[in-house]
C-alpha cells in the first residue's frame, strides 16, 4: 500500500491535481473557520458592489482618531476623479457651441478658468442640434459633480438638535484629514463584492463550493456504486442476467443523459428540489459507462485461474465478486468515481443554468451562482466579480480531478507507464 | 482539378439555398435612417392581423387596453398617463356626456379615413361593438355589462349608452368613458367580408388571421416571420390632415427583431441595433455611466421610470394559513418587510420609494396621488424595516413565543408560512427572499417556494376555493395606469365580488372580504362631486392600511421605456417642455404615440 501511494505520489499530474484539489478543500474547511459571515445574508443595498474595501463613513468621521497628513497631489487627485480629460474635451465643445466661445480662448487644462466658463454659461435648456437627451443628461451630472470641485475649505458635517430640529455644527473636516482604515470600527472588507441580491461573493463562494462538491460527491458516489454492482454482476454471471441488465444499460446509453435529467429535474418540482435530491438524480442518471467499463473488465476476469480456484472451493459469488475480482478493478473504479465526481460537479451547474438546479434559497451552488448571475445580466453589465470566479472554480476542480485521473491511469495501466 | 459531376450538384444546391435566402435578405436592409426597432414587446411569431381577436401574438400593432397601442388600428380617444387625460384620435374634440349621465355622444374627425380610402364613419364605430357582443369577443365580454349600446346618431355622430341600475343611473360610467380610449374601431365593410369568410362562426371569427385588414392607423403590415415584425408607414394616413398630427409619423418603418430573451434584447440595445427597448435591463444607469452609451429613461435619475402597477403581496385569507386571519400577524410582517432593499436589489432602483412615494393604493403618478388625503393616511403608512415596530404590534396582540422555541405561536400552533412567487420571474423572486428574510428577524418563519407559473396561475386564480399548502403569502399584480384608475386597481385588490369564481384573472386573489369596502367601491365611479371622490378614496386607503390584506412590495412602470439615441433623438423625457406632456409608453401606446411625430435623426 506504501508502495502504491508513493508510486501515485511520483506521478507528476497526479500531485499538481492534487495540490490544487487540496487548495481548495482546505480553503473551504478553514474560511468558515475564520469569517463567520451567513453565507445567504443580503448585506449591499443596491447590486453588483465592486470589489474592495468598504469603509465606514460615519464612524471615520466620528468615532475614528483623525491625523493630518499634507501631500503635494491630493488636489490634483480630488479634481482628477471627478474631471477627467474627456470631461474637459466635452466642455469645450459645449462652450463652443452652445455659448459660441471662439475656440482658443478655452483652455481645457486651466481647470479653475474652465470651471469659471462653464457655471457662467452652461444652460441646461439649451437644445443643440445634434444634441441628445443622453448627452444633456452627461452635462447636467457633469456639471453637478463639478459643485465645490475647486473648494479649499473644509466640510462642515451638521447634526439636527433632537429637540428643535436645528442644524448644529458638529465637525469640520478639512480637505488633509485621513483616518487610519485599522481604527475604524466598521470596515468589511468584500474582496468579490457582492451579487445580485446584495450578498458577499466570496463567502456565498465558499459555502457554494462546499455544497457542490458535496453534490459532486454524492451524485458520484451513486453512480459508481450503481455502475460497479450491475457492471460486476452482468459481468460474472453473464447468460440471462447479462442480456437484461445490458438491454437497460443500452436503453440509458442511447437516452442522452442530459435530458434524462432535464425532465426528471422538472417532473420533480422546485419545492422538492433539494441539493440532494439533485445529487442523487445525477447519479441516477450516469452510471451507464462505469456500468459497461467494469462489465468489460469482469468478463475478462472471470476465467482467470484464481477464480476458477475460488468457485472450485465453494465461495459465494459474493465472495467472489468482493475478494477475487474487485482488487483487480478497484483503480479503474477510484478513476471512474473521480471522474464521475467532477462530472455531477458540471451537470448540477448545467442544470442551475437551465433553473433546474437546487431550490434558489437554501444553499448556494455553484451553478445557482451562475445562474442568477446571468439572470441579472452580470457578462452584459461587466461585473466580472460574479460569474467570473465561479467560473474559474468549476474549471480548477474539473481540471485537478482530470489530472489526478490521468495521473493514477499512469501509474496503474501498464501501457501507459513511462 | 477535373470538375466532377458532384461539384457541379454541389454548386448548384448552393446557388439555389442563396436564391431562396435572397428575399429574406432584402428583408434584412431596412434603412436604417428610416427605422425605429423596438425590443421587449413582441415575442414569438405573429399569428394574424385581427383586432377583433387578443391571440395574434402581434404585439406591435394589436394591444387594446389603458393606453391601446394605436400603430395600425386606432381608438376614438388616446389616453395620457401623465395628466389623466383622453385626447381627441378617431373623435373630433371633446365627448359629452348627457345631463342624466346616461349616455356619451361624440363626434369622429371628419378627415379620417381608412388605408382604402373610405371615411371612418359612426357605422363602423357600432358595427364594431355590435360585432364584439355578437362573437363574444374579450372586448365583448368584459364591457358588455356596463354598454347597452353603441349606435350611430348620423354618418359621423356616435352615441355610447350606458347599462342603468334600478334607480336609472349609468351602471359604471368609468368604465363606458374607458371604453373609447382602450379599444379600437375595425372598419364595417371588412368585418363584414370576414363574417362572410367565417360563416359568422365565433371561433373561426377570433382566429381569422385577417390578411386583408382594413386599418386607420399610420403603420401597416410590411413583413412578419419568426425572426421580426416589420411595420410600413402608410402614407396617405389621414393623421397627416391639420386637425389632428399635421404631419406623418417620423420612422417610415417599425421595425421588431424578435430576441430569444432579455439578455439579448440589452445587447442589441447596447449595439445601438435597438432604438426603443421595453424591458428590464438591470442597473440600467450602468449603461450610460460605466459603458458611456447614448442611452437613457425618461427620468435621468433613480427611479428612471414613471411607476405605474404596484406589485403587491397577498395574505392567504381564505382560511387555510393558520394565524394570517390576525390583522397584526399580518401587519406586523409588512412592517417588517425591508423595502429599501427589495427596491434597490430586485428592482436596481428602477422603482419609487415607499419615502418617496408613500403607500397607498395610488400608482406615483401626480394624477393618482391627488386623489386621497395624505395627512389623514400618514399614521397608517410603514416605510418597512420596522422590527421594534412589528414586535411590538405582536406581543400587543397576545402573539407571543410561549415555548421558547423563537417561534411566535397562535393558539399553540408556530407560525410558520411559505412566501412564493412563480419560478423565473426574477424581480419577484428577489423581492420574496427579501420579505421571507423578515419573518426571521420577529420570531415568524418565512421560507420561500417557488412553483412553474403554470401551477402557480392554475392555484391562485382558483378563488372558489381556500388556498392550498405554500400559497401563505404570494405575489401578483395590480392595474396599471388608465382612465379608469385607481379606481380599477382598488377594486382589483379590494372587492369581494371576485371571491368565489373559478377562473379569477382579476384580483383579490387573497380572499378579502369586506363590505364596507365593497359599498365604497360601487359608489365611486357615479360620484360626480371630486370632493367626495377623494373623501372616499382616502376612506379605502384607511381601511387597506388598517385591514393589510395584501401590501405592495414596489412600484413598476407601465413600460420599461429606455432609448437608445444613435440614430434617433427627441424621445420623450421628464421636462423635455412637450404640451400635452407625452408619457414614456415606447411611443406606441395611447398618447406616447405623439413620440413618433417629434423623432428627428441624431445624423439628419
Amino acid at each position: 500500500m506504501k508502495h502504491l501511494l508513493g508510486q501515485i505520489f511520483r506521478s507528476g499530474k497526479f500531485l499538481f491535481g492534487f495540490v490544487i484539489f487540496m487548495i481548495i478543500m482546505l480553503t473551504v474547511l478553514i474560511y468558515p473557520l475564520l469569517v463567520e459571515y451567513p453565507p445567504l445574508k443580503t448585506i449591499s443595498r443596491g447590486t453588483f458592489l465592486p470589489p474592495g474595501i468598504y469603509v465606514n463613513v460615519y464612524d471615520s468621521m466620528t468615532f475614528s482618531e483623525s491625523y493630518t497628513l499634507i501631500l503635494d497631489n491630493a488636489a490634483t487627485k480630488r479634481i482628477a476623479s471627478k474631471l477627467n480629460a474627456e470631461d474637459r474635451q466635452a466642455m469645450k465643445e459645449w462652450l463652443v457651441i452652445g455659448a459660441e466661445l471662439p475656440e482658443d480662448e478655452i483652455d481645457v487644462d486651466d481647470t479653475a478658468k474652465l470651471i469659471d466658463l462653464w457655471t457662467t454659461n452652461f444652460d441646461p435648456t439649451v437644445r443643440l442640434p445634434g444634441m441628445t437627451n443622453a448627452d444633456r443628461n452627461y452635462y447636467i451630472r457633469l456639471t453637478a459633480s463639478l459643485d465645490g470641485l475647486l473648494a479649499t475649505e473644509g466640510a462642515t458635517v451638521a447634526v439636527a438638535n433632537e429637540d428643535t430640529g436645528v442644524l448644529e455644527e458638529k465637525y469640520v473636516i478639512d480637505q488633509t484629514t485621513y483616518v487610519n482604515v485599522g481604527e475604524v470600527p466598521n470596515v468589511r472588507v468584500l474582496p468579490l463584492g457582492t451579487d445580485n441580491f446584495g450578498r458577499d461573493v466570496l463567502t456565498e463562494l465558499i459555502k457554494a463550493i462546499s455544497v457542490s462538491l458535496t453534490i459532486g460527491f454524492v451524485a458520484g458516489t451513486v453512480a459508481t456504486t450503481i455502475g460497479l454492482i450491475l457492471g460486476l454482476v452482468s459481468g460474472y454471471i453473464g447468460g440471462i442476467v447479462d442480456d437484461l441488465i445490458m438491454f437497460i444499460t443500452n436503453l440509458f446509453t442511447v437516452i442522452p443523459s442530459i435530458i434524462l435529467l432535464i425532465l426528471i429535474s422538472f417532473s420533480i418540482g422546485q419545492e422538492k428540489r433539494g441539493a440532494f435530491t439533485i445529487a442523487v438524480v445525477i447519479g441516477f442518471t450516469s452510471w451507464v459507462w462505469t456500468a459497461r467499463a467494469v462489465r468489460a473488465q469482469v468478463i475478462s476476469l472471470r476465467n482467470r485461474d484464481h477464480v476458477n480456484l475460488s468457485k472450485l472451493s465453494g465461495h459465494s459469488i459474493i465472495h467472489i465478486l468482493a475478494m477475487d475480482i474487485l482488487p483487480y478493478i478497484a483503480s479503474y473504479v477510484v478513476m471512474a468515481l473521480i471522474l464521475q465526481i467532477s462530472s455531477g460537479i458540471l451537470a448540477e451547474a448545467g442544470l442551475s443554468i437551465l433553473g433546474l438546479g437546487p431550490r434558489t434559497t437554501e444553499v448556494p451552488t455553484l451553478g445557482l451562482m451562475l445562474n442568477w448571475a446571468l439572470i441579472y445580466q452580470a457578462p452584459l453589465l461587466g461585473k466580472w466579480w460574479a460569474y467570473f470566479p465561479v467560473i474559474l472554480i468549476i474549471a480548477l476542480i474539473a481540471f485537478s480531478m482530470n489530472l489526478m485521473n490521468t495521473g493514477l491511469d499512469q501509474v496503474f495501466n501498464p501501457a501507459l507507464r513511462d | 482539378m477535373k470538375v466532377t459531376r458532384f461539384t457541379i450538384v454541389t454548386l448548384l444546391v448552393v446557388v439555389a439555398m442563396m436564391a431562396a435566402a435572397l428575399p429574406s435578405l432584402a428583408q434584412e436592409t431596412l434603412p436604417r435612417n428610416e427605422t425605429l426597432y423596438f425590443n421587449g414587446q413582441q415575442w414569438g411569431a405573429v399569428v394574424g392581423w385581427n383586432p377583433y381577436s387578443s391571440s395574434m401574438n402581434n404585439a406591435m400593432a394589436i394591444a387594446q387596453g389603458a393606453s391601446a397601442r394605436v400603430t395600425m388600428f386606432e381608438s376614438p380617444y388616446l389616453y395620457n398617463m401623465l395628466d389623466g387625460q383622453v385626447y381627441p384620435l378617431l373623435a373630433n374634440g371633446p365627448f359629452a356626456w348627457n345631463d342624466a349621465r346616461t349616455e356619451i355622444t361624440f363626434s369622429l374627425n371628419p378627415a379620417a379615413h381608412w388605408n382604402d380610402g373610405t371615411p371612418v364613419t359612426a357605422e363602423d364605430v357600432a358595427y364594431t361593438w355590435a360585432s364584439h357582443v355578437k362573437y363574444n369577443t374579450p372586448t365583448g365580454a368584459g364591457n358588455v355589462a356596463y354598454i347597452e349600446d353603441i349606435g350611430a346618431v348620423d354618418e359621423m355622430t356616435v352615441v355610447v349608452k350606458a347599462k342603468l341600475d334600478e334607480n336609472g343611473a349609468a351602471l359604471n360610467p368609468l368604465l363606458v368613458e374607458s371604453y373609447l380610449s382602450a379599444n379600437y374601431v375595425a372598419q364595417k365593410a371588412w368585418t363584414q367580408v370576414m363574417e362572410e369568410r367565417v360563416g359568422e362562426d365565433a371561433t373561426a371569427f377570433l382566429a381569422d388571421i385577417a390578411e386583408d385588414v382594413v386599418f386607420s392607423g399610420p403603420y401597416g403590415p410590411f413583413f412578419a416571420d419568426e425572426s421580426k415584425v416589420v411595420l410600413v408607414r402608410d402614407d396617405n394616413y389621414w393623421g397627416q390632415d391639420a386637425s389632428m398630427w399635421g404631419k406623418l409619423p417620423a420612422p417610415k418603418y417599425l421595425a421588431h427583431n424578435i430576441f430569444a430573451d432579455n439578455a439579448a434584447g440589452t445587447t442589441a440595445l447596447k449595439a445601438g441595433e435597438v432604438d426603443v427597448s421595453q424591458q428590464f435591463n438591470s442597473n440600467v444607469q450602468d449603461l450610460w455611466l460605466e459603458d458611456g452609451l447614448a442611452i437613457s429613461t425618461y427620468l435621468p435619475e433613480a427611479p428612471y421610470q414613471i411607476g405605474a402597477s404596484l406589485p403587491t403581496a397577498f395574505f392567504n385569507l381564505t382560511g387555510s394559513s393558520v394565524g394570517l386571519d390576525n390583522v397584526a400577524v399580518r401587519k406586523a410582517i409588512a412592517m417588517a418587510v425591508d423595502y429599501p432593499t427589495i427596491i434597490a436589489n430586485a428592482m436596481t432602483n428602477q422603482s419609487a420609494t415607499f419615502e418617496q412615494v408613500p403607500r397607498s393604493l395610488m400608482n406615483p403618478t401626480a394624477g393618482e396621488q391627488a386623489l386621497y388625503n395624505h395627512e389623514a393616511v400618514a399614521d397608517l403608512q410603514w416605510v418597512g424595516n420596522d422590527i421594534e415596530g412589528a414586535k411590538a404590534l405582536l406581543d400587543e396582540a397576545g402573539v407571543v413565543d410561549s415555548d421558547g422555541d423563537g417561534w411566535r405561536e397562535v393558539d399553540g400552533v408556530n407560525l410558520h408560512y411559505v412566501a412564493t412567487c412563480p419560478n423565473g420571474w426574477s424581480d419577484w423572486q428577489a423581492a420574496i427572499e427579501v420579505v421571507a428574510a423578515a419573518g426571521a428577524q420577529i420570531g415568524i418563519d418565512i421560507t420561500t417556494n417557488y412553483p412553474e407559473w403554470s401551477v402557480y396561475q392554475t392555484v391562485v386564480t382558483k378563488s372558489d376555493e381556500p388556498l392550498p399548502e405554500g400559497y401563505d403569502i404570494f405575489m401578483m399584480w395590480s392595474n396599471g395606469a388608465g382612465p379608469t384608475e385607481p379606481w380599477g386597481r382598488i377594486r382589483n385588490m379590494l372587492s369581494s365580488e371576485w371571491v368565489g369564481m373559478t377562473s379569477n384573472w382579476s384580483g383579490n386573489w387573497g380572499g378579502y372580504v369586506n363590505p364596507e369596502a365593497d359599498a365604497l367601491i360601487q359608489a365611486i365611479p357615479t360620484e360626480t362631486d371630486p370632493d367626495k371622490v377623494v373623501e372616499l378614496y382616502t376612506e379605502l386607503v384607511k381601511m387597506y392600511l388598517t385591514d393589510v390584506p395584501s401590501f405592495t412590495l414596489m412600484y413598476r412602470p407601465q413600460s420599461f421605456h429606455t432609448v437608445n439615441e444613435s440614430v434617433w433623438t427627441n424621445f420623450p423625457f421628464d421636462g423635455d417642455g412637450t404640451e400635452p406632456p407625452v408619457p414614456p409608453m415606447d411611443c406606441t401606446d395611447g398618447w406616447g404615440i405623439a413620440c413618433l411625430y417629434n423623432l428627428e435623426l441624431v445624423n439628419p
